[in-house]
């Protein structure tokens, strides 16, 4: 996987996290700058999924490839469902909602990097 | 006047749903993955992640419900939650070697960070605190 955009995904997901509990704790339910961030993490995801899979697919033989492309569908999937979760019912628990999501999400990404290094 | 029960799945509740669900995917899809790849290394571990991931889509699935009959799956799948982070738990210290491989429940879900010690007992306290009275 790519280093920086590695790091990217991890500081883009942790300040969505905190950024979601900061909304519960102002007590405001998910707006629109939140669909906006929780947007543009989303893209990064889907941007290193699929550089992931090209490069999985074009030979990059890892260790556990079954875990390691399980982990990436989990990596770009959690955070669209988690949202529509917390904002099916706007409270101010949505951000915190949405903050799971994204620290779940990073965690994927967290041991996407194992797994990927295993293979190095 | 008594008061009916209130939603499971309304204000904080759905914070609670939010972990359960993702430690009902995250358990579920590695006990998949350990028993189609290497289910010979350690059968029981394996069924045992198993039952902890089909545990953790009914206590989901119990609490994202309304009604009495999500609240009574709630109460059982959380309550044999807690037995088995117990337990296991207790086991794994006590003697390691008969579990080989992890589970989200050994040593008290110290590979989860002790999540799933702690989140059986809040969401034990979230049924009672949402119940009728």
């Amino acid at each position: 996987m790519i280093d920086a955009l590695e790091i990217l995904v991890l500081v883009a997901t942790g300040a969505l996290a905190v950024f979601g509990v900061v909304l519960t704790i102002l007590n405001r339910p998910p707006d629109r700058t939140m669909r906006l961030a929780v947007g543009a993490v989303e893209v990064l995801l889907v941007v290193q999924a699929a550089i992931a899979a090209v490069r999985v697919f074009s030979g990059t033989a890892l260790p556990e490839t079954q875990t390691f492309l399980i982990y990436l569908v989990v990596s770009v999937c959690v955070l669209p469902i988690a949202t529509q979760f917390a904002t099916a019912e706007p409270t101010r628990w949505g951000g915190t909602v949405i903050a799971v999501g994204a620290i779940a999400t990073a965690v994927a990404v967290w041991r996407l990097q194992g797994l990927w290094l295993a293979g190095a | 006047m008594p008061e009916p029960a209130r939603a499971t799945s309304s204000g904080p509740g759905r914070v609670l749903i939010a972990v359960y669900g993702v430690f009902a995917l995250s358990a579920t899809a590695r006990a998949l993955v350990q028993i189609a790849t290497k289910f010979h290394e350690a059968p029981l571990a394996f069924l045992l992640s198993l039952v902890a991931g089909i545990v953790y889509i009914l206590a989901t699935i119990g609490l994202n419900g309304r009604g009495p009959g999500a609240r009574r799956l709630a109460w059982a799948a959380v309550g044999f939650e807690l037995a088995g982070v117990l337990i296991v738990g207790t086991l794994t210290v006590l003697d390691a070697a008969d579990f080989p491989d992890d589970t989200v429940w050994s040593v008290y879900g110290r590979g989860y960070g002790f999540v799933p010690l702690v989140l059986p007992f809040i969401g034990l306290w979230w049924l009672r605190h949402t119940r009728a009275r």
